[in-house]
């Protein structure tokens, strides 16, 4: 038997049966905004409130989150999210790092370790701070410290500009 | 896709604690005093031969490498 009758023949059978396969549909144009859920393992900040558009953080680069996104997911680098819930409200936060969840039907899900408003921070705190962790990140007794230490470096010198250009 | 802190040894995991506890150390004093209560770990563990209970250690939450 040839090859195309076989595959025919297949082809034919597969017809009759149930599909046993579905192809992504088409996005509905959506009639609703961007549902966002915005949580932390201690506190739910945003539980599927429709806001209009959401910057995040992502390691990948800074994104703009709108209603119909293509579908993602991105890991957060620590930084501002900042949440347009209207023309008039917008919110920011700074989150340590987590996840961010696009989905295909307009639904955000962030799931972070720590947030907070901007306002919450205090500015002399994370000067203190930084300057000690660049202290340890040079002169630390183990590679493990130095390690660590630079990492605190990145979140703080993140936080700083980004209260710094509140 | 390499990430620093991968090359550097760190896992994933603990990258998230450091950056979580950079981020709850920079806070205002009061909102400061609630968030490190979620940075404390009560755990210990004690490592069992023979029988006999060893040394009670705790989980250091700032280093966090356990050393048996």
């Amino acid at each position: 038997m040839s090859f195309f009758t076989k595959v025919a023949r297949t082809a034919f059978n597969i017809k009759a049966r149930a599909p046993a396969r579905w192809y992504a549909t088409e996005a509905s144009a959506s009639t609703s905004g961007l549902r966002l859920s915005f949580v932390l393992p201690h506190q739910t900040i945003y539980k599927g409130v429709e806001v209009q558009q959401v910057n995040i953080a992502a390691t990948s680069g800074d994104m703009g989150i709108l209603a119909s996104h293509v579908p993602s997911i991105e890991q957060l680098r620590p930084g501002v999210v900042e949440v347009i819930e209207n023309a008039n409200a917008t919110k920011k936060f700074f989150v340590s790092g987590g996840f961010a969840i696009i989905n295909p039907n307009s639904s955000l899900d962030i799931n972070a370790v720590e947030a907070f408003p901007l306002e919450d921070f205090s500015p002399e705190a994370i000067r203190a701070n930084l300057a000690e962790a660049q202290r340890t990140a040079t002169s630390g007794s183990s590679e493990e410290e130095r390690n660590i230490a630079k990492v605190e470096v990145e979140v703080l010198e993140s936080l700083q500009s980004a209260l710094g250009s509140k | 896709m390499s990430f620093a802190w991968k090359a550097a040894g760190i896992s994933y995991l603990k990258y998230t604690q450091i950056c979580a506890r950079a981020v709850r150390n920079a806070l205002k004093e009061e909102q400061r005093l609630i968030a490190q209560r979620r940075d404390e770990q009560g755990l210990k563990f004690a490592k069992w031969e023979s029988g006999k209970q060893g040394e009670l250690k705790p989980i250091d939450s700032a280093m966090g490498n356990v050393s048996v």
